[in-house]
């Protein structure tokens, strides 16, 4: 037989009982075509756009999805942030932009859309200043729509200015969604060096210079990568490293093999995998687990940061060498919320928010999905902000923040959406503050690392 | 020029249908390269497109073994016109796994059809069955 019997059997391992699934379809969508002066024409514009595009989307997965025997999770879009096609408008007709958004998604049948976004690194436009002005009414208003604000890159620094309005969006968020414990802030992301092809939901968003539709794909597969390390059994670091090496290779292909043809299906150019380890909150598909399985005791343990830097060097050594077009995040995700070993380390307290900081430095992609007690101050999450983005700043990634200041809730108690999002245990967060730094404002320069000419 | 080999093949008929008992090299040379003058050259449009989906599946069934379960799901395809290239089984004990290599190119059915005819089987006979394209497994496992 031309393949293997192991190999077939193993394929079916995979996908049956290991959750290798792709974790997310991203469908990119410009909406640079979709200005118009009158906001009723220009909703008309961004509902017909999205609507064109989008129509077959979930469709098109789950034909792929059959003929593959492989479960597509998720399928998504992403749009132009908005901030800079309609730079015009003032807050209040943003939040209809953002009902407009939310209404096209739930037309063609997805969970989010993304890409509620500005990008204001070095400074802002009145635009930009609106839609943040904006986003926690918008995020209020709406179930699908999620936001983004990039606020600094290694080629510009840190606008400073934009970490404190983000700190106090992120409040203001918090307090708006308090009814469903804050999950507003769920779907609002504060990056350093945002990508532009990132498939990954809440923080994906359709590049300025990306075409005009395109077809991201985020593949996942902790589950398969954990029980791989576990049939290892006791090899040292370097075979180790090889055995998550040629899994990932595995799963990567099929990930492109099947984006390829969602996107042959639409008729659109395919844009790339994101290689990132995506964890969901089922039973063994966990990043935590798999660093357990890798010999530590818990996460948290000390060692866990450098676990976790071989596991990502090895997840991108691998992805590269299975695809031409690797992009978006492409790391290891640690969210907590949407991650069984995560949690139950932030729940036995091992996992301190410090050391969560430390394994962002060498991981995709930042504190994610982290709750905190709702009092901490707008001055507290605006350190936290800035400290997360000073990693990504002087090692030239990705790094963002994903932050939940549960209203009313406090250390010893959590917050649960269910689903994907997961549970998050509330983590405790040192009361002393940088409020005096940050407040002197303006823009930390950039380093001596973007010079690179 | 390229000479693929469903070409070559043509060829040959061509030259024994000609020639029958009195072939000589010379008459040899003579009528293949009539013929090659009359293949057209191979161009660009011609060449197979890499990504051109095959019709061929992967079918992997397994479960408890009982008397039928090969003849249950062959005869399906059989009936679904569905050509069965390869076949493969195991057994360990109690417990049976078929893998099969079909072409559904020359069925009337299409994919999503023949996997609901085999959710049927297994149903009916408690078992998996899994169909899945070939190109998954050639993207996985082969470089």
């Amino acid at each position: 037989m031309q393949y293997e019997f192991e190999e077939i059997l193993e394929t079916i391992k995979m996908t049956e009982l290991e959750h290798f699934d792709i974790r997310t379809v991203t469908l990119g969508i410009s909406l640079r075509d979709c200005v118009d002066r009158n906001l009723d024409v220009t909703k008309q514009l961004i509902y017909d756009k999205i609507i064109k595009y989008g129509r077959k989307h979930t469709q098109f997965a789950k034909e792929v999805e059959s003929q593959f025997g492989v479960s597509i999770a998720n399928r998504r879009v992403s749009v132009t942030p908005i901030a800079i096609p309609f730079d015009k408008f003032k807050a209040e007709e943003f939040i209809e932009i953002a009902k407009i958004l939310d209404k096209a998604a739930e037309e063609i049948g997805i969970d989010y859309i993304a890409g509620y976004s500005a990008l204001v690194q070095k400074g802002f436009t009145t635009g930009d200043l609106e839609l943040i002005k904006s986003i926690p009414q918008a995020l209020a208003q709406t179930k699908r729509v999620c936001s983004s604000v990039n606020i600094g890159s290694t080629k510009a620094g840190i606008n400073m200015d934009a970490v404190m309005m983000m700190a106090k969006a992120i409040k203001e968020t918090a307090l708006l969604t308090k009814d469903q414990d804050s999950i507003g802030c769920a779907k609002l992301v504060v990056f350093c060096n945002a990508v532009e092809d990132n498939p990954f939901v809440a923080g994906a968003f359709h590049g300025v210079t990306e075409p005009e539709a395109v077809l991201n794909v985020g593949i996942s597969g902790p589950g398969v990568v954990l029980d791989a390390i576990k049939e290892a059994g006791n090899v040292d670091l370097q075979q180790l490293s090889e055995v998550i090496k040629k899994v990932i290779f595995k799963i990567t292909r099929a990930g492109e093999l099947m984006a390829r043809k969602v996107a042959e299906k639409h008729g659109i150019p395919f844009g790339i995998v994101d290689i990132s380890l995506a964890p969901t909150p089922a039973e063994g598909d966990s990043i935590g687990d798999i660093l357990k399985a890798m010999g530590l005791e818990d996460v948290g343990a000390p060692g866990t940061t450098a676990a976790l830097a071989m596991l990502n060097d090895s997840v991108k050594k691998a992805g590269l060498m299975a695809s031409t077009s690797v992009g978006g995040m492409s790391g290891a995700f640690i969210p907590v919320s949407e991650d069984q070993g995560m949690i139950s380390a932030a729940e036995k307290g091992n996992l301190s928010l410090e050391k969560l900081e430390a394994m962002t430095s060498v991981c995709s992609v930042g504190l994610d999905m982290v709750a905190v007690p709702g009092d901490t101050t707008a001055e507290i999450i605006a350190g936290i902000i800035a400290d997360e983005s000073a990693i990504g700043l002087i090692n030239d990634k990705t790094t963002a923040v994903r932050i939940i200041p549960a209203y009313g809730k406090g250390v010893g108690e959590n917050v649960d959406y269910g689903g994907l999002l997961g549970l998050a245990p509330i983590m405790d967060v040192r009361k002393i503050s940088g409020g005096v730094f940050i407040g002197r404002g303006g823009r930390i320069p950039a380093p001596t690392r973007s010079l690179t000419n | 020029m390229r000479i693929t080999e469903e070409e070559l093949r043509k060829l040959t008929l061509i030259a024994m249908k000609e020639l029958g008992e009195k072939a000589t090299p010379a008459s040899v040379k003579k009528v293949v390269e009539r013929a090659v003058d009359k293949l057209t050259p191979v161009s660009s449009n011609d060449l197979p497109k890499s990504d051109k989906a095959s019709g061929r599946i992967i079918l992997t069934s397994f479960g408890l073994d009982h008397p039928g379960i090969a003849a249950r799901i062959t005869q399906c395809l059989s009936d679904s016109g569905v050509d069965i290239r390869d076949m493969s089984q195991k057994t360990m004990e109690e417990f049976y796994t078929i893998i099969m290599i079909v072409d559904i190119t020359n069925s009337p059915k299409d994919m999503k059809d023949i996997q609901a005819d085999m959710n049927k089987v297994a149903e009916e006979l408690r078992i998996k069955i899994y169909l899945q394209h070939e190109d998954l497994f050639q993207a996985m496992h082969r470089l």
